[in-house]
């Protein structure tokens, strides 16, 4: 088989597969719990969770939040309830909708900065020569370099 | 003339010799004078001695409970057992400091001895920035800022004992030494690069010095860190092992640089280009290490590792100032002496690849650092209070992983300098096949997360060119050497150790990409009260809750829940527990864990009934693939130590032209 | 030009992180604001510890309400009790109203708190600790100030003294006084 037909054959297949683990699904009454419970922090822990601590405030928000779900709230209703109460500090990432949302722009930033600088730096074309049998000083040479390697490498 | 006594002696001659090297080896570099080295050579090898002298007194004081030291009335009481008293030398800040320094006085001492033999006045002026660094720290040790051998008037009868969390577990013996000798170890390139720079010497030769160091620094900090995944995972008793704590940024900051270092440094090798960007990611990665140092000790931001605040936060804040000066100043003034000759190469060369490589690893540096300071930060402005944790980090550092899994898998396929089409598509079919292998293999298992479906790929991806390059080096030693399939594979490892070491550390990365991404994805929990008799199932398995008990030792009281496991052919006995220290207001969650290859079962007794013990609230979590993450770390360490180990000397090989045409493609 | 700019962000970027550290130091890692403070209290209807009946935040309204979240596993709940014992006698027969709300524990081992400590306020029993987390409650002891307005004017995490007490009662009690 061709190898540029088994290439696309299988990134097909990736595609498809990736497709389908994107999926938008809807979130069981659990699930949602979970949801809203991982970005809320802990009160009484050093940065956990509540979804992940064992104290017992964290226990009786997600016994809170479950309460809220089974009401039918949806997760914005939930979480507003929490932050009326305790202030952005509950959130584990900072909303997007204050200036704080700032933070998300860095990685971003960085990434586009970072990539800028390199490709700058790169040649436009680089396929080499194709290759031909090398003449007799290139072997001289190349044996020259092989001999000073192996004495590096020691 | 007690322990203490004789380990505050010690410091003190040790820190004057300390001073001495500092002059002497700064003279014996500046009028390459021998006898100047060889007595900084002195200073540096009995500096040494006596820092091991002081560690060891500061254990033996903790093994024989001598309550009149201050840091042993803190970190120490009778009851403690032998095995963490010992240990409870790095249990606190002080004693930490003398750990750290003894490393430090043991890499000086190191330098004055080879490394001044290999490259004479490049070494010595290294050494006199290690010994001026040593002089730093032994000044924090013999002062009152961090002396553990500070004396109290009145010893107690009995001392606090250690942190509750510090002695649950004899995984305390490994994580800090480790984390340690990592930290300390990313000095000595940092003195050859600061030397290199000061001597004004364009070339490469501090690379070559320190080259080793730089791969036993990394894998060192990198066992180190996964030493601390561990801890947290089985000390802790979250069910988690790792939580963006500003301490763990701290340990992985420094790793990040340092393995993108370990990359491009690979480019000035082999093409002499990126000179100022690797003196400056050496500078990077130590000036993380103080500043890791700085966030865990100084108090400023909550975390697991809470220290109170102390006056050692604005010193270490002043050191890490001095440093940035320093470093900053010299590459800056030397700059325009390394500027590359010109571009770097083709956008899909191994350079390149490299480059984008180090692109991605800043920029995850840069966003946990931004992340771990963004509250501090805020609050300094505007007096907003935020909470900057799992869920950023995640969102953020999840994708960034991804695309560097990508490229480990792309960069050793392509050769330097650039790929020809004919060259990718021969080189590339199988991965990308496997690619989608992975993908499936992933969803067939239940894995159905979009980041961990990618990981599947990718990782597979990756595995698949690691054994295509293993392939075609066996091939050509056969064809070289005329070498056995089982013994060209065993050279490959003994001849080309950096390569192909540097190939089964990718092998170990994927393992552990494999179990975050497995753990995060398929992880189930449940938290139900029992009475015993009762049992809950969770993934198949059954929990019966068969007693709760207190069980009383001379340091601890503890109340334990004996739990039998049956279900998809296992069969065990788990005992989470709530223990209870003398010295700690709050009980220690100890988890309750069943390892396994395929799943973990953890345990976690959360609450239980105070008056009769009637009840008690079992919350089981089910972690997929955990174990891996642990093998992965171990690979990652095998790998390293082949590539750290020198290659045996080689016979000359005479090469035929044929075969050198062949093997040059 | 472009390694020039890069060199300059780096030298602006490095001394914006050192001056971040050093104004950290400023910070009391322990001052953790949240958002009820000058906003309604929160209403609440909760059971009396010695069960005898319920008790309604609305009973209050127009008065000064103190009220307290405790618990008899808090160390310094213990140690705050003998400033709040003092405070209750000297308003005992003013409009200011003291209230305790126990949470995270069982009715019983509250009740028994309260009798041993000679708490003699309304105490009630926050069974499922949703009223501790409606106030932002981050961990007994904690106490609020509720105006007569309905507002709670200020709060105060950690045990109390005479002195904190007195002081915001009494603004409190200036305020109602001018209504």
């Amino acid at each position: 088989m061709n190898r540029g037909v088994l290439i696309a054959i299988a990134v097909l297949a990736l595609a498809g597969a990736l497709a389908f683990a994107a999926r938008p699904r809807e979130a069981t009454a659990d699930e949602r719990v979970d949801q809203i419970t991982t970005e809320l922090r802990c009160p009484v822990c050093q940065g956990l969770s509540v979804k992940d601590s064992t104290s017992e405030t964290a226990r009786q928000m997600r016994d809170l939040v479950a309460q809220r779900v089974r009401e039918g709230k949806t997760n914005a209703e939930i979480e507003a309830e929490f932050r009326a109460a305790y202030g952005d500090w509950i959130f584990l990432s900072p909303p997007l909708t204050s200036w704080t949302g700032l933070v998300w722009l860095v990685p971003v930033a960085a990434l586009a900065a970072g990539l800028a600088l390199v490709t700058g730096r790169l040649r436009s074309t680089g396929i080499p020569r194709p290759s031909e049998p090398p003449s007799s000083t290139e072997v001289a040479a190349l044996r020259e370099r092989v001999a000073r390697e192996e004495a590096a490498e020691g | 003339m007690s322990a203490g006594d004789l380990g505050a002696a010690a410091l003190r001659a040790a820190l004057f010799l300390s001073l001495w090297g500092t002059g002497a080896a700064v003279y014996a570099a500046w009028r390459r004078d021998a006898r100047a080295l060889a007595s900084a050579r002195i200073a540096a090898g009995v500096g040494f001695g006596l820092v091991v002298v002081a560690a060891l007194s500061m254990m033996f004081a903790l093994a024989t409970h001598d309550f009149s030291i201050l840091y042993v009335a803190e970190n120490n009481a009778r009851e403690t057992p032998l095995f963490y008293s010992i240990i409870s030398l790095w249990a606190a800040l002080e004693g930490s400091i003398l750990l750290w320094t003894a490393i430090l006085a043991g890499a000086t001492a190191f330098i004055a001895f080879r490394g001044t033999v290999a490259i004479p006045r490049l070494a010595t002026t290294a050494l006199a920035v290690m010994f001026a660094m040593l002089t730093f720290f032994l000044l924090l040790i013999t002062t009152p800022a961090a002396d553990p051998f500070a004396r109290l008037a009145v010893a107690p009868d009995n001392g606090n004992g250690p942190n509750a969390l510090l002695q649950n577990h004899p995984l305390m013996a490994l994580h800090p030494p480790l984390l340690y000798l990592g930290y300390v170890l990313t000095s000595v390139p940092f003195a050859y690069a600061i030397a290199s720079l000061i001597l004004g010497e364009g070339g490469d030769r501090w690379l070559v010095a320190t080259r080793r160091f730089a791969l036993i620094s990394w894998a060192l900090l990198g066992v180190g860190i996964v030493a601390g995944a561990w801890w947290s995972y089985a000390v802790l008793g979250w069910g988690g092992y790792w939580a963006w704590d500003p301490v763990e940024n701290a340990a992985i900051m420094p790793w990040l640089t340092s393995t993108a270092y370990l990359h491009s440094v690979m480019v000035e090798e082999k093409r002499s280009l990126l000179r100022t960007w690797n003196l400056a990611l050496v500078v990077a990665t130590f000036a993380l290490t103080i500043l890791g140092t700085f966030l865990t000790r100084s108090g400023v931001v909550n975390s697991v590792h809470s220290f109170s605040l102390s006056a050692i936060g604005p010193i270490l804040l002043g050191y890490l100032v001095a440093i940035l000066i320093l470093s900053v100043g010299l590459l800056l003034w030397r700059s325009a002496r390394l500027r590359d000759a010109g571009p770097i190469g083709a956008p899909l060369s191994r350079e390149a690849i490299f480059l984008f490589q180090n692109v991605l690893f800043m920029a995850a540096t840069l966003t946990v650092l931004l992340g771990t300071l963004y509250p501090l930060v805020a609050e300094a402005i505007s007096g907003a209070q935020l909470s900057i944790g799992g869920p950023y980090f995640d969102r953020v550092e999840i994708p960034v992983a991804l695309a560097l899994l990508f490229l480990m898998g792309i960069g050793p396929q392509l050769p330097w300098h650039g790929a020809s089409r004919a060259t990718l598509e021969r080189q590339f079919t199988a991965p990308i096949v496997a690619a989608t292998l992975g993908a499936v293999a992933a969803l067939v298992t239940g894995t159905t997360a979009l980041a961990a479906v990618l990981t599947y790929a990718l990782g597979a991806f990756v595995v698949a060119t690691v054994m295509q390059e293993f392939g075609r080096g066996v091939r050509a030693r056969r064809t070289l050497h005329g070498e056995g399939e089982l013994a060209a594979f065993a050279n490959l490892f003994r001849r080309n150790g950096r390569r192909y070491g540097g190939y089964v550390v990718h092998l170990g990365i994927v393992l552990v990409a494999l179990a975050v991404a497995t753990s995060q994805a398929r992880t189930v929990d449940t938290e139900r009260t029992l009475a015993p008799g009762d049992s809950v199932e969770i993934a198949g398995y059954t929990i019966r809750l068969d007693t709760i008990r207190p069980v009383s030792e001379p340091q601890r009281d503890s109340i334990v829940a004996d739990l039998s496991i049956t279900g998809n052919g296992a069969s065990e006995h788990l005992r989470p527990a709530l223990v209870q220290y003398p010295n700690s207001t709050a009980a220690v969650g100890s988890p309750g864990i069943g390892a396994g290859l395929r799943d973990d079962l953890y345990t976690i007794l959360a609450a239980y009934d105070q008056r009769t013990l009637s009840w008690a609230t079992i919350r089981t979590r089910v972690i997929p693939g955990v174990s891996w993450l642990w093998l992965g770390g171990a690979v990652i360490g095998i790998g390293a130590i082949i590539a750290a180990l020198p290659a045996p000397r080689r016979r000359a090989v005479r090469m035929p032209v044929a075969e050198v045409a062949v093997s040059a493609k | 030009m472009l390694a020039r700019v890069a060199r300059i962000v780096v030298v602006v970027a490095i001394l914006g992180l050192v001056v971040t550290l050093a104004l950290a130091f400023r910070r009391d890692p322990h001052d953790i604001r949240t958002g009820t403070v000058n906003k309604p209290a929160p209403a609440f209807t909760l059971g009396r510890l010695d069960g005898s009946g319920q008790v309604s935040l609305a009973d209050y309204s127009g008065k000064v309400v103190v009220v307290n979240f405790f618990a008899s596993w808090c160390l310094p709940c213990i140690q705050e009790n003998p400033a709040l014992v003092r405070v209750y006698e000297r308003y005992r027969s003013s409009d200011v109203v003291m209230l305790g709300i126990n949470f995270q524990e069982s009715r019983e081992n509250g009740l028994a708190y309260v009798q041993r400590m000679g708490i003699l306020w309304t105490s009630v029993a926050d069974d499922d600790g949703h009223v501790a987390l409606s106030y932002g409650v981050f961990g007994p002891p904690e106490t609020f100030f509720i105006g007569p307005d309905g507002i709670i004017a200020g709060r105060h995490i950690g045990p109390i003294d005479e002195e904190t007490l007195v002081t915001a009662i009494e603004k409190l009690r200036g305020q109602a006084a001018t209504r």
